[in-house]
């Protein structure tokens, strides 16, 4: 799913840079970086969210990776999302080793591989980091010839900001670097360099604007620290979301006598700001003292003016704490906020899930299901006006829920059996109670499950039909057949 | 094209083997049918202020008793100007819309010169004509300034969605005869008598030969409905309910092996059934027609679905359930009124959209065609309006009133974000209605702030700033007038 835009994008790439001639913007690679490079031949398999039990048919995704200190290969996390088979090969050579995901974090959108045999990586030299960059500075992207030669193709950095990750789980510092590069086979995640140092990892291109999304180093250091430390925690985030104060209206009204400062328009409950006391309606003035404008950015050492998230996301870690300066009710407030990573134990609808089996229960024929993003985005691209409204609705604004209001639990199908007659049409409604007790989760439905009442598997939903029942034993009964018949590899999964 | 082509010849020939019967048939309805030009003006949501484009149209209609002119009311939606004329005397006459029903397509017009129903006799109506049975549908559809006849049978009879208003289904017969625009209106006859009123078809590629009359059963409710001089809309039970096939659900509900009846689903705030009937019930009669397992009844020896026994009904009239409540007979009876909420999403006619502007922020109601003209994206919004009657959100908010459009000017320079974001409260005020907006911007305050649904940032106007805007805002964008809050 999400390699074809990255896959049209190369394409459009190919007819663009045949037109031009390029050659002037590669040359040979010197010897040292070619040391450094593997390729990485990525077979995924992802599970199909309508019939959770199936998976989808497997496809590859090739990219290179970069070995950095320490035996590990930097890539990106797409590269290696629901991973089934990962090979390693040398350019030169076409050497190939088996490799396993030491770690991957999709928040951040890297993975560090690590081959089966050590042996493997004799010879071959590490890629060390290179420092900030600033927009305006060069850098080289580099791909692989079929013959194992470097390609390289020279861009400039064209802007440094806290923008999204394809995980949507939030926002990181990201580069853009306006760069020609041609369509090659194996460019799904691809090294840029300056100077013989690593700068970041290319994660996404568009071929139409001729712009390269960077992981940059920043992050990585980040993430390579959170490896190194003895629990691997990640990003963590301060979980609000805020609009720039720039009306002098409502600033006049809040009585922000300061130039900056940004408004705190939701929090996500249980996060880290939820947790220190920040609350909808407060002005943010500054964090650990450093002032924000009215866009939020502070000013960075390495970076220039920057939206905070960085500082609060990236340059600290899970278990800092950061010092807010908060106007509220026309008086300051210093907020000190223990910086976490997302607790999802809460999340009412998760945005990003792979290398995990969705769950689901099947009971009597009809199938239950957790709402979650991947789920709508089977859907189509369009998903957000093709699926369901009411399960959008839900995911859209999980955070206006209450907070204990648990997972949704869907009726998503119904596998037609003799137990589940009348009931073919329906799809997508939401179950409230089954057995008379409230289910916010599946493992609840499932426990629900065992004690019918009178002899029934009393459901209730959301919509019509409000109420259903299937008749326990028969259902008990018929559970082998219905397995058989539909070739279900067991009746729940959690 | 060949599709065209192939329709054509087919009616050549149809026409020509028929000619001698339809043309004694024509003269004799011609004296009755009536082709109506009116002139509408149909405002415009976008900009609710602006009275909105004039248009023109054709249509038909026929002299029924008392001097009255039978038609669609989509023929007379929104008229500002209408005229009649008869069939070989092209006169026109000032016309007047006597009674409209949206909700049914059917309007009735007077005429002010009495003179216009000389030599005119008015057209008598049959009863619901056997499928197969051959019709004929008169009128002024495309192709000429003439009366036109077609002829076909009557393919199918059944509940169909009334597109007029977007909202209602009611009893239907399709017909294979040819119904294009300008037969609206029409007269479908069988043995010289009304069977039907021609009033809508399929358009494009959908399908071929498929036209809708509306029933005599349908037009008979309307006339009978009028007769006190207003026109009272359809009533509605106002719940949902479900086939109840399923043995385990049928046990547990408490139906013995040979009864069957329906699932009470949703039973709707604020409607008929409401804290009469509820959700769990299950229906087994009605008004002592025996319901079957997938909600129909047998009427006049046909199955028809169980709704039809209020479709005959009118506004306080009563219906008599007999239901299984858990497990216990029980006879209910359910006074009928009309469904407010379904008129949200019902296509509005003969209506002035309502808004309210302050500091270049218009703010409306959001109903069906506002949602038409806008088209909004905005998810929240989409979910409350789909959702307004299933989730029983009007019970809280009886209007859905957002933030429509923004008159850019220096006032309201940072408001462009909250386009069709769904207003909360104005100054701790909480909206439920537009009037609610109105009245919240008439208290004389420093500060206006204005919340949305969902939290997020406010957006504050100053009393200063908003007054110092009004002469330039109204200028600068034509805006005649500052509020509409009626209908």
């Amino acid at each position: 799913m999400k390699s074809t835009p990255s896959l049209r994008s190369f394409c459009l790439a190919l007819l663009l840079a045949l037109a031009i001639p390029s050659a002037r913007a590669e040359d040979t690679a010197p010897e040292s970086t070619s040391k450094s490079l593997l390729r990485v031949n990525s077979t995924n398999q992802v599970y199909e969210f309508f019939q959770p039990w199936i998976k989808k048919p497997p496809f590859s995704r090739r990219g290179i990776g970069a070995l950095i200190d320490g035996g590990r290969i930097l890539v990106t996390a797409e590269l290696v999302a629901n991973s089934t088979f990962i090979e390693l090969e040398k350019p030169a050579t076409a050497e190939k080793s088996t490799a396993t995901v030491e770690r991957v974090d999709y928040d951040c959108n890297l993975a560090v591989l690590r081959p089966a045999d050590p042996a493997f990586l004799q010879g071959m030299q590490p890629l060390a980091l290179n420092g900030p960059l600033q927009v305006g500075e060069e850098a080289t992207i580099l791909q692989l010839e079929p013959n194992g030669e470097i390609a390289k193709t020279l861009g400039r950095i064209t802007s440094i900001s806290v923008a999204s990750y394809p995980s949507e789980s939030g926002a990181l510092l990201l580069f853009k670097l306006g760069a020609p590069l041609q369509q090659r086979d194996g460019s799904f995640t691809l090294p840029v360099i300056r100077d013989d140092r690593l700068i970041g990892m290319v994660m996404r291109y568009d071929a139409r604007n001729q712009s390269a999304d960077i992981v940059p180093t920043a992050v990585i250091r980040h993430f390579l620290a959170e490896l190194d430390s003895t629990t691997y925690q990640g990003f963590a985030r301060l979980g609000i979301a805020f609009a720039p104060l720039r009306d002098p209206q409502l600033r006049r009204y809040i009585g922000l006598k300061e130039p900056g400062g940004v408004y705190v328009s939701d929090i996500t409950p249980r996060g880290s700001a939820d947790a220190a006391g920040i609350k909808k309606g407060d002005a943010i003035l500054a964090v650990d003292e450093l002032p924000l404008d009215q866009d939020g950015n502070y000013e960075d050492s390495d970076y220039g003016r920057i939206l905070f998230s960085h500082l609060t996301n990236t340059i600290k870690h899970p278990g800092a704490v950061v010092r807010f300066k908060i106007l509220r009710d026309g008086k300051t407030l210093e907020i000190p906020v223990n910086m976490q990573v997302a607790n999802r134990d809460h999340a009412i609808s998760e945005p990003h899930i792979s290398d995990t089996a969705p769950k689901y229960v099947v009971l009597g024929g009809l199938v239950f299901i957790e709402l979650s993003r991947p789920y709508l985005k089977e859907w189509g691209s369009k998903w957000t006006s093709t699926a369901p409204q009411r399960l959008v609705y839900y995911d859209a604004f999980q955070n206006e829920l209450p907070p204990d209001r648990g997972r949704i639990i869907i009726l998503s199908q119904v596998l037609p059996t003799p137990d589940t007659i009348g009931y073919e049409d329906l799809e997508n409604i939401v179950v409230t109670k089954v057995n008379d007790r409230p289910v916010k989760s599946l493992a609840d439905l499932s426990e629900a499950a065992k004690k019918p009442v009178d002899g029934f598997q009393k459901i209730e939903f959301e919509e019509d039909p409000k109420l259903l029942f299937l008749d326990a034993a028969s259902i008990e009964a018929n559970a082998d057949t219905l397995k058989k018949h539909y070739a279900l590899p067991a009746l729940e999964r959690l | 094209m060949l599709q065209s082509e192939a329709m054509s010849r087919f009616f050549l020939i149809a026409a020509a083997l028929l000619l001698p019967l339809a043309a004694l048939h024509a003269v004799e309805i011609s004296k009755s049918l009536v082709r109506i030009e009116a002139t509408s003006q149909e405002p415009n949501y976008k900009t609710p202020w602006s009275p909105g484009d004039v248009t023109s149209g054709v249509g038909a209609g026929f002299v029924v008793d008392g001097k009255r002119i039978m038609t669609n009311a989509h023929v007379v939606s929104n008229a500002r100007f209408l005229t009649v004329s008869k069939e070989g005397d092209p006169t026109p006459y000032l016309a007047q819309v006597l009674h409209i029903a949206h909700d049914c397509d059917l309007a009735l017009l007077s005429v002010e010169n009495p003179d216009f129903f000389n030599g005119t006799a008015p057209l008598e109506f049959g009863g619901i004509p056997q499928i197969e049975s051959v019709v004929s549908a008169y009128g002024y559809p495309v192709g000429g300034t003439r009366l036109s006849v077609t002829r076909g049978i009557v393919s199918r009879i059944d509940f169909q969605p009334y597109s007029h208003s977007g909202m209602d289904s009611h009893l239907a017969i399709q017909i294979d005869a040819a119904i294009n625009p300008g037969n609206s209106g029409g007269p479908v006859m069988q043995n010289s008598k009304v069977v039907g009123v021609a009033f809508q078809g399929y358009s494009g590629d959908v399908a071929q030969n498929v036209g809708y009359m509306i029933p005599t059963p349908v037009i008979h409710r309307f006339l009978k409905d009028v007769e006190d001089g207003r026109y009272d809309h359809y009533v509605d039970l106002a719940l949902t309910y479900r086939n109840l096939f399923n043995p385990a659900s049928r046990r547990a509900l408490g139906l013995e092996d040979e009864t069957t009846g329906v699932q009470i689903c949703s039973v709707y705030s604020s409607g008929a059934s409401d804290g009469i009937v509820k959700p769990g019930d299950v229906i087994l009669k009605i008004d002592g027609h025996t319901v079957s397992s997938d909600g129909t009844i047998p009427l006049e020896d046909e199955a028809v679905p169980l709704e039809e026994v209020v479709e005959r009904k009118f506004k306080g009239d009563k219906v008599h359930l007999d239901i299984l409540r858990d497990g216990k007979p029980m006879t209910l009876t359910v006074p009928l009124r009309e469904p407010w909420p379904f008129k949200l999403q019902s296509n509005l006619y003969d209506e002035r959209p309502r808004y309210f502007v302050a500091g270049g922020l218009v703010f409306q109601p959001v109903d069906q065609n506002f949602m038409e003209a806008h088209d909004p994206s905005d998810q929240r919004l989409n979910y409350l309006f789909d959702f307004f009657i299933a989730d029983g959100l009007h019970a809280t908010r009886p209007e859905i009133v957002v933030l429509s459009n923004i008159l850019p000017d220096p006032v309201n320079a940072y408001a462009d974000e909250f386009r069709y974001s769904v207003v909360d409260e104005v100054n701790g005020r909480r909206i439920k209605r537009i009037e609610d907006i109105a009245a919240a911007f008439e208290e004389k305050a420093d500060y206006y702030v204005i919340k949305f649904a969902g939290g997020g940032r406010p957006i504050v106007l100053e009393r200063k700033a908003i007054e110092e805007a009004r002469s330039r805002i109204s200028g600068r964008y034509a805006l005649t007038a500052e509020k509409n809050l009626e209908k």
